[in-house]
C-alpha cells in the first residue's frame, strides 16, 4: 500500500459519495422544512439526463450544470406545488414523481437522442482533479455553507421553525409555504449538482441506481443536519469505493459485493432507528386558517 | 332524506370522478404532445385505435398484457388499505418468481399439484423478502419506503448471482443470457385460448391468456372478499384510516400491517407467473423490470380498491399497447406514454386530494 493508492482511495472515495452526499443535503433541506423527499432518486434521474443534454447542446459543461440545476429545482417545484400546495401525502407525491422521472426520461432521451434507455456521449467534462471530477470537491464547501445556513442564518431559523411547528410558526409571520417551497426547490437544485458528480459523459437509464433512497437512509443516519448527513454518505460512498476497488480481489460472488452498500444501509438504519429525531412536522401538510 | 340521499351520492360521484378527470387531463396533453411533434392527432388516435380496440385479437392483446399489472396494483393496494407503502413489490416479484421457478423445475409431480405448488411457492418466496421491511417498520420505527427500496436493489443482486451460479441451466459454451434450465412441462401454464375461442371470442395464438388470467382473477376476487366482507379487512381499512383511533379501539395495529405487508408480498410474488411460466418457460433475472413501480401507479389510479385497480390496469395494458401503434404509424415515440403515465398519477393524485377537501367542505356545511 503506497502513499499514492490511498490518495486515489481517498479522492475515489470523495467522487463516489459525492452524488449521494450532494442528494442528501438536498434531503436535509426539504426536511428540515417539513417536507419528505422521496423524488431525490427521480430528480437525478432527470438532471442526470439534462445535464449531458445541456453540456452538448451549449457546448459547455458549465451551462449543462446550469441546466441540471435548473430542471432539479423545476422538478423541486412539482414535488412542492402537489405536497405543500395541494397537501397531497408527500410520500406518495414523491413517488409519483419518481414514476413520472422515468417515463419522461425515456420520452426525452427518445427526442432528443434517439434511443429510450441512453443519450449521445458527451465530450466535455468537468475539469479533472487528481484523478477525479472536480466538482466531487464542492461538496466541503457546499457542506459547510449547508451547515452554515441552516444553523447560523434567519432564513435557516425560519426554516427549522416550519418543520418543527408550522403553526407557531405561522403565527409569528413566517410565510410556511414560502419556506417550505424553498427547501423542497434548494433540494432540488442540490440533487442537480450531485448527479453532475455522477458520470458527466452520458446519459443512461437507471444510473442513479437508488443513491437518491441511500442519500434519505443518510438524512436519517445523519440525524437531520447537513454534517451528519454528509459523513453518512461517506460511509456509504466508501463502502461503495471498497466494493469497486476490491470486487476482483475478493474471493466472493461479485453479486454479494454489490449487496454490500445496501446491506450496510440497513443495518445502520436498523441499528440507529429510534435514536434520532425526525423534524417534528416532518411528512405532515400545512393548512393555513381554521379547518 | 331522500334529497341527503341524493346528496351524499353526488359526493361520491365527485370523489369517484378524479381518475377520470385525471384521464382526460393526461389525454390532452398527450394530444398537446402529439401536435408539438407535428403529427396530426387524428392519425394518433386512428394508430391508437388500431392497436388496442379495433380487433378482438387486438383486445386480447390489451388483457394480456394487463395481468400482472393488475396484480401488481393488487399487491400495492392491499398494502395501502393498512397505511403501509410497499415499493418492495418490484424485489419481491423478482424473489417470487424465483422460488416460483425453482419448484416448476425441481419438483416431480404431476401436473394437478404441480401448477398450485408453483403459484403457492411464489407467493411464499414474495412473502419472504417482504418479512423484514414489515419487521423493520413495525418494531423499529423505520419507514417500509426506504427498506423496501434496500431490499429491491438486494433482490436484484441476489437472483443475479442465482442464474449464474449454482442454478444455472446453460451448457458450457453457450452464449445466451443467464438462465435456469426450462421448466418442467407438468409446471408450465397453459393458455386459455381454446376455451374463449370456443365462447366465441377469437383469440389468436400468439397471445398469452394462459393461467395467470384464473389466478389473477382468483385474488381479485380474494382480496375483494377480504377487504370488504370480513373482520380481518375491516381492520385493516380501519388501520389504514387511522392508526391511533385503531389502536383505542382495541385492534393490533402491528399485527395488521404486518400481515398486510405479507399478504402484499405474497401478492407480488404471483406478477412474473405469466412471462417465466407461460412466455420464457425458465427465470433469468433480465424478467420485465418495473412492473413494481407501475403497481404503485395503478394502485393509486384505482384508488386502492380491487375493483378499481382492474380499470387502471386495463388502462395501463390500454397505453402499452397504445405506443406500440404510435410508435409504427406515426412520429411519435412510444415512450411517450411512459410520461403520459407519470403525468397522469400526478394529475389524478391532485385532483383525488381536491375533490376530497371540496367534499369535505360540502359536508361541513350541509352539517351547519
Amino acid at each position: 500500500m503506497d502513499f499514492s493508492f490511498v490518495t486515489f482511495f481517498l479522492v475515489k472515495g470523495l467522487e463516489i459519495s459525492s452524488p449521494i452526499a450532494f442528494a442528501a443535503l438536498g434531503g436535509v433541506f426539504s426536511e428540515r422544512g417539513g417536507v419528505v423527499n422521496i423524488a431525490l432518486e427521480g430528480i437525478m434521474t432527470v438532471t442526470a439526463l439534462t445535464l449531458v443534454w445541456g453540456a452538448i447542446t451549449f457546448h459547455s459543461i458549465w451551462l449543462g450544470l446550469l441546466v441540471a440545476v435548473i430542471t432539479g429545482m423545476l422538478m423541486g417545484l412539482i414535488h412542492a406545488v402537489v405536497a405543500v400546495t395541494f397537501r397531497v401525502n408527500d410520500v406518495v407525491s414523491g413517488v409519483a414523481i419518481n414514476i413520472f422521472a422515468i417515463g419522461l426520461t425515456r420520452f426525452l432521451s427518445q427526442s432528443w437522442f434517439g434511443q429510450e434507455t441512453q443519450s449521445a456521449i458527451n465530450s466535455r467534462l468537468f475539469p479533472n482533479w487528481l484523478g477525479v471530477n472536480s466538482l466531487a470537491f464542492w461538496l466541503i464547501p457546499i457542506t459547510a455553507l449547508a451547515w452554515f445556513a441552516i444553523n447560523r442564518t434567519v432564513f435557516g431559523l425560519r426554516l427549522r421553525s416550519v418543520g418543527e411547528n408550522p403553526e407557531a410558526a405561522d403565527t409569528l409571520g413566517v410565510n410556511v409555504f414560502f419556506m417550505r417551497y424553498a427547501g423542497v426547490i434548494i433540494s432540488g437544485a442540490l440533487c442537480g449538482i450531485g448527479s453532475a458528480t455522477l458520470f458527466a459523459d452520458k446519459w443512461i437509464s437507471g444510473m442513479v441506481a437508488g443513491r437518491g433512497f441511500i442519500a434519505l437512509a443518510a438524512v436519517i443516519f445523519g440525524g437531520w443536519n447537513p454534517i451528519g448527513a454528509v459523513l453518512a454518505s461517506l460511509l456509504f460512498g466508501y463502502a461503495d469505493t471498497v466494493r469497486i476497488v476490491f470486487e476482483t480481489r475478493i474471493p466472493i460472488p461479485v453479486q454479494f459485493v454489490q449487496m454490500f452498500p445496501y446491506v450496510l444501509a440497513l443495518v445502520v438504519l436498523a441499528g440507529l432507528a429510534g435514536r434520532a429525531r425526525a423534524p417534528a412536522a416532518d411528512g405532515r401538510p400545512f393548512e393555513k386558517g381554521e379547518d | 332524506m331522500a334529497q341527503r340521499r341524493r346528496r351524499s351520492a353526488r359526493y361520491r360521484i365527485l370523489e369517484g370522478a378524479a381518475p377520470f378527470i385525471g384521464f382526460i387531463a393526461s389525454a390532452a396533453v398527450l394530444i398537446g404532445i402529439v401536435i408539438v411533434l407535428g403529427e396530426d392527432p387524428l392519425k394518433a388516435v386512428n394508430a391508437i385505435y388500431r392497436f388496442t380496440i379495433q380487433t378482438s385479437a387486438k383486445l386480447a392483446q390489451v388483457l394480456s398484457v394487463s395481468i400482472p399489472f393488475y396484480l401488481s396494483g393488487l399487491a400495492v393496494a392491499l398494502a395501502f388499505k393498512a397505511g403501509v407503502f410497499n415499493i418492495g413489490v418490484e424485489g419481491q416479484y423478482f424473489v417470487g418468481g424465483f422460488t416460483g421457478a425453482l419448484v416448476g423445475i425441481y419438483l416431480h409431480v404431476p401436473a394437478a399439484v404441480h401448477i398450485p405448488l408453483v403459484v403457492i411457492s411464489a407467493m411464499l418466496g414474495g412473502a419472504l423478502w417482504a418479512f423484514v421491511p414489515a419487521i423493520l417498520k413495525v418494531r423499529r420505527g423505520i419507514h417500509e419506503v426506504i427498506t423496501t427500496i434496500l431490499f429491491n436493489n438486494i433482490a436484484t443482486a441476489l437472483v443475479t448471482y442465482f442464474v449464474n451460479n449454482p442454478f444455472s441451466g446453460l451448457q458450457k459454451g453457450q452464449s445466451l443470457e443467464p438462465q435456469t434450465k426450462k421448466i418442467l412441462a407438468t409446471a408450465v401454464f397453459g393458455k386459455l385460448n381454446g376455451f374463449f375461442r370456443s365462447i366465441g371470442w377469437n383469440v389468436p395464438d400468439y397471445v398469452y391468456l394462459d393461467y395467470s388470467l384464473i389466478v389473477a382473477i382468483i385474488f381479485g376476487v380474494v382480496i375483494w372478499f377480504l377487504l370488504s366482507r370480513t373482520r380481518q379487512g375491516f381492520e385493516i381499512r380501519a388501520v389504514g384510516t387511522s392508526i391511533d383511533v385503531s389502536r383505542y379501539a382495541g385492534i393490533k395495529v402491528d399485527r395488521v400491517q404486518i400481515g398486510a405487508f405479507l399478504m402484499s408480498g405474497a401478492l407480488a410474488g404471483l406478477i412474473g407467473l405469466q412471462e417465466i411460466f407461460a412466455i420464457r418457460g425458465f427465470y433469468t433475472y433480465s424478467l420485465a423490470s418495473g412492473l413494481g413501480f407501475d403497481g404503485v401507479a395503478i394502485s393509486l389510479i384505482g384508488r386502492n380498491s380491487p375493483i378499481g385497480v382492474i380499470f387502471s390496469a386495463g388502462l395501463f395494458g390500454f397505453l402499452r399497447q397504445a405506443g406500440y401503434g404510435l410508435q409504427l404509424f406515426t412520429k411519435v415515440p412510444n415512450s411517450v406514454t411512459y410520461a403520459i403515465q407519470g403525468l397522469m398519477i400526478l394529475f389524478i393524485v391532485v385532483i383525488n386530494e381536491v375533490m376530497m377537501r371540496v367534499v369535505r367542505g360540502l359536508r361541513k356545511r350541509e352539517a351547519g
